[in-house]
Protein backbone atom coordinates (compact mmCIF):
# COMPACT_ATOMS: atom_id res chain seq x y z
CA UNK A 1 0.00 0.00 0.00
CA UNK A 2 2.59 2.54 1.13
CA UNK A 3 4.88 1.35 -1.61
CA UNK A 4 2.28 2.25 -4.22
CA UNK A 5 1.67 5.66 -2.70
CA UNK A 6 5.40 6.31 -2.54
CA UNK A 7 5.95 5.29 -6.14
CA UNK A 8 2.93 7.25 -7.35
CA UNK A 9 4.29 10.30 -5.58
CA UNK A 10 7.73 9.80 -7.11
CA UNK A 11 6.39 9.30 -10.61
CA UNK A 12 4.13 12.35 -10.38
CA UNK A 13 7.03 14.43 -9.08
CA UNK A 14 9.26 13.19 -11.88
CA UNK A 15 6.60 13.97 -14.49
CA UNK A 16 6.13 17.49 -13.12
CA UNK A 17 9.87 18.20 -13.17
CA UNK A 18 10.33 16.63 -16.61
CA UNK A 19 7.33 18.51 -18.01
CA UNK A 20 8.57 21.76 -16.56
CA UNK A 21 11.99 21.26 -18.12
CA UNK A 22 10.50 20.18 -21.43
CA UNK A 23 8.37 23.30 -21.50
CA UNK A 24 11.20 25.67 -20.57
CA UNK A 25 14.26 24.33 -22.38
CA UNK A 26 14.83 25.38 -25.99
CA UNK A 27 13.91 23.10 -28.88
CA UNK A 28 14.74 23.39 -32.57
CA UNK A 29 12.37 22.87 -35.47
CA UNK A 30 13.32 22.88 -39.12
CA UNK A 31 10.42 24.51 -40.91
CA UNK A 32 9.45 26.78 -43.76
CA UNK A 33 7.89 30.13 -42.83
CA UNK A 34 4.60 30.58 -44.64
CA UNK A 35 3.14 33.65 -42.99
CA UNK A 36 3.71 36.22 -40.26
CA UNK A 37 1.07 38.45 -38.76
CA UNK A 38 -0.32 40.13 -35.64
CA UNK A 39 -3.61 39.08 -34.22
CA UNK A 40 -5.66 40.58 -31.45
CA UNK A 41 -5.72 37.73 -28.98
CA UNK A 42 -7.66 37.17 -25.81
CA UNK A 43 -5.63 35.60 -23.06
CA UNK A 44 -7.82 33.82 -20.56
CA UNK A 45 -7.22 32.41 -17.14
CA UNK A 46 -6.81 28.90 -18.56
CA UNK A 47 -3.83 29.74 -20.74
CA UNK A 48 -2.30 32.94 -19.34
CA UNK A 49 0.55 30.89 -17.86
CA UNK A 50 1.68 30.13 -21.41
CA UNK A 51 1.81 33.79 -22.44
CA UNK A 52 4.12 36.64 -21.57
CA UNK A 53 3.46 38.49 -18.32
CA UNK A 54 1.67 41.80 -18.92
CA UNK A 55 4.72 43.96 -18.12
CA UNK A 56 7.30 42.45 -20.46
CA UNK A 57 7.14 44.95 -23.29
CA UNK A 58 5.15 43.31 -26.08
CA UNK A 59 2.24 42.46 -23.80
CA UNK A 60 0.52 45.57 -22.49
CA UNK A 61 -2.82 44.20 -21.42
CA UNK A 62 -3.63 41.15 -19.36
CA UNK A 63 -6.77 40.15 -21.26
CA UNK A 64 -6.68 41.21 -24.89
CA UNK A 65 -3.51 42.12 -26.69
CA UNK A 66 -1.88 42.15 -30.08
CA UNK A 67 0.37 39.12 -30.39
CA UNK A 68 2.75 38.38 -33.26
CA UNK A 69 2.50 34.93 -34.79
CA UNK A 70 4.70 33.02 -37.21
CA UNK A 71 3.05 30.33 -39.29
CA UNK A 72 5.28 27.56 -40.60
CA UNK A 73 5.20 24.19 -42.30
CA UNK A 74 7.39 21.16 -41.61
CA UNK A 75 9.10 19.31 -44.47
CA UNK A 76 6.48 16.56 -44.01
CA UNK A 77 3.65 18.99 -44.58
CA UNK A 78 2.27 19.35 -41.06
CA UNK A 79 2.18 22.87 -39.70
CA UNK A 80 3.26 24.75 -36.59
CA UNK A 81 2.28 28.19 -35.35
CA UNK A 82 4.63 30.07 -33.03
CA UNK A 83 3.85 33.14 -31.04
CA UNK A 84 6.52 35.78 -30.84
CA UNK A 85 6.51 37.61 -27.53
CA UNK A 86 9.14 39.13 -25.29
CA UNK A 87 9.94 36.98 -22.28
CA UNK A 88 10.94 39.78 -19.96
CA UNK A 89 13.62 39.45 -17.34
CA UNK A 90 12.62 36.71 -14.98
CA UNK A 91 10.95 33.60 -16.35
CA UNK A 92 11.58 31.79 -18.61
CA UNK A 93 15.12 33.14 -18.57
CA UNK A 94 15.59 33.87 -22.28
CA UNK A 95 15.80 37.66 -21.76
CA UNK A 96 14.24 38.18 -25.14
CA UNK A 97 13.26 41.71 -26.04
CA UNK A 98 13.73 41.76 -29.82
CA UNK A 99 10.36 40.34 -30.87
CA UNK A 100 9.94 43.03 -33.54
CA UNK A 101 13.28 42.13 -35.12
CA UNK A 102 12.46 38.44 -34.97
CA UNK A 103 9.17 39.11 -36.71
CA UNK A 104 10.98 41.04 -39.44
CA UNK A 105 13.52 38.22 -39.88
CA UNK A 106 10.75 35.65 -40.09
CA UNK A 107 8.92 37.76 -42.69
CA UNK A 108 12.13 38.05 -44.67
CA UNK A 109 12.57 34.24 -44.68
CA UNK A 110 9.09 33.49 -46.03
CA UNK A 111 9.04 30.99 -48.86
CA UNK A 112 6.65 28.93 -50.96
CA UNK A 113 6.26 25.16 -51.16
CA UNK A 114 7.69 25.26 -54.70
CA UNK A 115 10.88 27.08 -53.68
CA UNK A 116 11.27 26.22 -50.01
CA UNK A 117 13.76 28.04 -47.81
CA UNK A 118 14.27 25.91 -44.70
CA UNK A 119 14.89 27.68 -41.41
CA UNK A 120 15.72 26.58 -37.87
CA UNK A 121 13.31 28.03 -35.32
CA UNK A 122 14.54 27.90 -31.74
CA UNK A 123 11.59 27.95 -29.41
CA UNK A 124 10.30 26.87 -26.05
CA UNK A 125 6.81 25.88 -24.98
CA UNK A 126 4.11 23.63 -26.32
CA UNK A 127 1.35 23.81 -28.89
CA UNK A 128 -2.04 23.02 -27.33
CA UNK A 129 -4.77 23.90 -29.81
CA UNK A 130 -7.45 23.13 -27.25
CA UNK A 131 -6.17 25.81 -24.84
CA UNK A 132 -4.90 28.16 -27.60
CA UNK A 133 -1.33 27.77 -26.39
CA UNK A 134 1.58 28.40 -28.75
CA UNK A 135 5.31 27.86 -28.34
CA UNK A 136 7.30 31.08 -28.21
CA UNK A 137 9.88 31.49 -30.97
CA UNK A 138 13.18 32.73 -29.62
CA UNK A 139 15.36 32.95 -32.70
CA UNK A 140 15.36 32.01 -36.35
CA UNK A 141 18.12 31.28 -38.83
CA UNK A 142 18.48 29.67 -42.23
CA UNK A 143 19.07 25.91 -42.17
CA UNK A 144 21.51 24.11 -44.44
CA UNK A 145 18.69 21.84 -45.54
CA UNK A 146 15.50 20.10 -44.44
CA UNK A 147 17.48 17.41 -42.64
CA UNK A 148 20.18 19.43 -40.92
CA UNK A 149 21.46 17.72 -37.78
CA UNK A 150 21.20 20.00 -34.72
CA UNK A 151 22.99 19.21 -31.47
CA UNK A 152 21.01 20.72 -28.57
CA UNK A 153 23.94 22.18 -26.63
CA UNK A 154 21.89 24.42 -24.37
CA UNK A 155 19.64 21.66 -22.94
CA UNK A 156 22.70 19.41 -22.49
CA UNK A 157 24.59 22.07 -20.55
CA UNK A 158 21.55 23.03 -18.49
CA UNK A 159 20.72 19.42 -17.60
CA UNK A 160 24.32 18.63 -16.66
CA UNK A 161 24.41 21.76 -14.53
CA UNK A 162 21.11 20.84 -12.83
CA UNK A 163 22.43 17.34 -12.09
CA UNK A 164 25.57 18.92 -10.61
CA UNK A 165 23.38 21.23 -8.54
CA UNK A 166 21.33 18.33 -7.15
CA UNK A 167 24.53 16.42 -6.37
CA UNK A 168 26.04 19.43 -4.55
CA UNK A 169 22.87 20.18 -2.59
CA UNK A 170 22.82 16.55 -1.45
CA UNK A 171 26.46 16.68 -0.41
CA UNK A 172 25.95 19.95 1.42
CA UNK A 173 22.93 18.55 3.22
CA UNK A 174 24.84 15.40 4.25
CA UNK A 175 27.76 17.50 5.44
CA UNK A 176 25.43 19.72 7.45
CA UNK A 177 23.76 16.64 8.94
CA UNK A 178 27.02 14.94 9.82
CA UNK A 179 28.81 17.99 11.24
CA UNK A 180 26.01 20.00 12.83
CA UNK A 181 22.86 18.00 13.46
CA UNK A 182 24.40 14.74 14.66
CA UNK A 183 26.77 16.32 17.23
CA UNK A 184 23.89 18.46 18.50
CA UNK A 185 21.63 15.39 18.71
CA UNK A 186 24.35 13.50 20.61
CA UNK A 187 24.61 16.39 23.06
CA UNK A 188 20.85 16.46 23.56
CA UNK A 189 20.94 12.70 24.07
CA UNK A 190 23.55 13.07 26.81
CA UNK A 191 21.55 15.81 28.48
CA UNK A 192 18.47 13.61 28.25
CA UNK A 193 20.32 10.71 29.88
CA UNK A 194 21.16 13.08 32.74
CA UNK A 195 17.50 14.05 33.11
CA UNK A 196 16.47 10.39 33.21
CA UNK A 197 19.08 9.57 35.84
CA UNK A 198 17.85 12.43 37.98
CA UNK A 199 14.23 11.35 37.51
CA UNK A 200 15.16 7.81 38.57
CA UNK A 201 16.87 9.17 41.69
CA UNK A 202 13.85 11.30 42.52
CA UNK A 203 11.52 8.35 42.01
CA UNK A 204 13.62 6.19 44.30
CA UNK A 205 13.35 8.87 47.03
CA UNK A 206 9.60 9.28 46.61
CA UNK A 207 8.33 6.39 48.72
CA UNK A 208 5.24 6.91 50.89
CA UNK A 209 3.19 10.08 51.33
CA UNK A 210 5.86 12.12 53.08
CA UNK A 211 8.55 10.74 50.91
CA UNK A 212 6.55 11.85 47.87
CA UNK A 213 5.92 15.29 49.40
CA UNK A 214 9.59 15.64 50.23
CA UNK A 215 10.54 14.57 46.74
CA UNK A 216 8.15 17.13 45.26
CA UNK A 217 9.64 19.85 47.46
CA UNK A 218 13.02 18.58 46.36
CA UNK A 219 12.21 19.37 42.76
CA UNK A 220 12.04 23.06 43.70
CA UNK A 221 15.48 23.01 45.21
CA UNK A 222 18.49 24.08 43.26
CA UNK A 223 20.07 21.23 41.32
CA UNK A 224 23.47 20.23 42.60
CA UNK B 1 13.41 48.95 -16.99
CA UNK B 2 11.91 48.14 -13.60
CA UNK B 3 12.04 44.46 -14.57
CA UNK B 4 15.84 44.58 -14.98
CA UNK B 5 16.21 46.18 -11.55
CA UNK B 6 13.95 43.54 -10.09
CA UNK B 7 16.07 40.83 -11.66
CA UNK B 8 19.24 42.48 -10.35
CA UNK B 9 17.95 42.82 -6.78
CA UNK B 10 16.35 39.40 -6.69
CA UNK B 11 19.39 37.79 -8.30
CA UNK B 12 21.73 39.49 -5.85
CA UNK B 13 19.73 38.22 -2.89
CA UNK B 14 19.62 34.65 -4.22
CA UNK B 15 23.31 34.64 -5.14
CA UNK B 16 24.28 36.04 -1.75
CA UNK B 17 22.35 33.25 -0.07
CA UNK B 18 24.12 30.74 -2.33
CA UNK B 19 27.48 32.35 -1.55
CA UNK B 20 26.92 32.13 2.20
CA UNK B 21 25.81 28.49 2.03
CA UNK B 22 28.70 27.48 -0.23
CA UNK B 23 31.20 29.27 2.06
CA UNK B 24 29.86 27.47 5.12
CA UNK B 25 30.00 24.15 3.30
CA UNK B 26 33.52 24.72 2.00
CA UNK B 27 34.78 25.73 5.47
CA UNK B 28 33.13 22.68 7.02
CA UNK B 29 34.72 20.34 4.46
CA UNK B 30 38.14 21.89 5.05
CA UNK B 31 37.83 21.57 8.84
CA UNK B 32 36.80 17.95 8.53
CA UNK B 33 39.77 17.28 6.24
CA UNK B 34 42.15 18.86 8.77
CA UNK B 35 40.66 16.85 11.61
CA UNK B 36 40.99 13.63 9.64
CA UNK B 37 44.56 14.47 8.61
CA UNK B 38 45.49 14.93 12.28
CA UNK B 39 43.59 11.91 13.56
CA UNK B 40 44.90 9.64 10.81
CA UNK B 41 48.55 10.57 11.33
CA UNK B 42 50.32 7.89 13.42
CA UNK B 43 53.15 10.33 14.29
CA UNK B 44 50.65 12.41 16.29
CA UNK B 45 49.43 9.53 18.41
CA UNK B 46 49.08 10.68 22.00
CA UNK B 47 49.48 14.42 21.41
CA UNK B 48 47.27 16.76 23.43
CA UNK B 49 43.86 18.08 22.29
CA UNK B 50 45.29 21.61 22.46
CA UNK B 51 47.89 20.73 19.84
CA UNK B 52 45.19 19.30 17.63
CA UNK B 53 43.12 22.43 18.06
CA UNK B 54 46.11 24.63 17.18
CA UNK B 55 46.85 22.54 14.07
CA UNK B 56 43.25 22.85 12.87
CA UNK B 57 43.10 26.59 13.57
CA UNK B 58 46.34 27.14 11.64
CA UNK B 59 44.89 25.15 8.74
CA UNK B 60 41.73 27.24 8.79
CA UNK B 61 43.74 30.48 8.75
CA UNK B 62 45.65 29.18 5.73
CA UNK B 63 42.34 28.28 4.09
CA UNK B 64 41.06 31.77 4.73
CA UNK B 65 43.88 33.23 2.66
CA UNK B 66 43.71 30.58 -0.05
CA UNK B 67 42.64 30.99 -3.66
CA UNK B 68 40.04 28.27 -3.20
CA UNK B 69 38.04 30.44 -0.82
CA UNK B 70 38.18 33.38 -3.22
CA UNK B 71 36.96 31.16 -6.04
CA UNK B 72 33.58 30.99 -4.29
CA UNK B 73 33.08 34.53 -5.64
CA UNK B 74 32.47 32.82 -8.98
CA UNK B 75 28.98 32.23 -7.60
CA UNK B 76 28.36 35.88 -8.50
CA UNK B 77 30.44 36.03 -11.67
CA UNK B 78 29.18 32.98 -13.58
CA UNK B 79 25.41 33.69 -13.46
CA UNK B 80 26.05 37.30 -14.47
CA UNK B 81 28.11 36.11 -17.45
CA UNK B 82 25.46 33.54 -18.38
CA UNK B 83 22.75 36.21 -18.37
CA UNK B 84 24.96 38.51 -20.46
CA UNK B 85 25.74 35.80 -23.00
CA UNK B 86 22.06 34.79 -23.19
CA UNK B 87 21.00 38.39 -23.80
CA UNK B 88 23.61 38.70 -26.56
CA UNK B 89 22.77 35.39 -28.26
CA UNK B 90 19.01 35.87 -28.12
CA UNK B 91 18.80 39.51 -29.09
CA UNK B 92 21.90 40.44 -31.10
CA UNK B 93 22.57 37.44 -33.32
Amino acid sequence: MWRYIKWTFRIVLFLIVAGFLHYTLPHHDIVRVTNTYNRLTTVGSENSWAYAAPDTGTAESTVTRDIRFIETAFPGGSVMVYRNEDTGWVWPPYFKYDSSNLQAEAGNLKSTAEAPKWVVVTHYGWRFPFLSIYPNAVSIREATGPDERIIPYVPIVVLVFLAFLVFMVRRMWLQFWERTVEPAAAEVGEAWDGVEARADAARAGAKGVFGRLGAWLGTWRKKR
Amino acid sequence: MIAILRLAVFGFVVLTLTYVIVSIYSRSVRREKLEKAWDGDPAREGSSPAEREAYIEAGMVAYHQSLRRKLILLVYVIPTLVVGVTVYLVNYQ
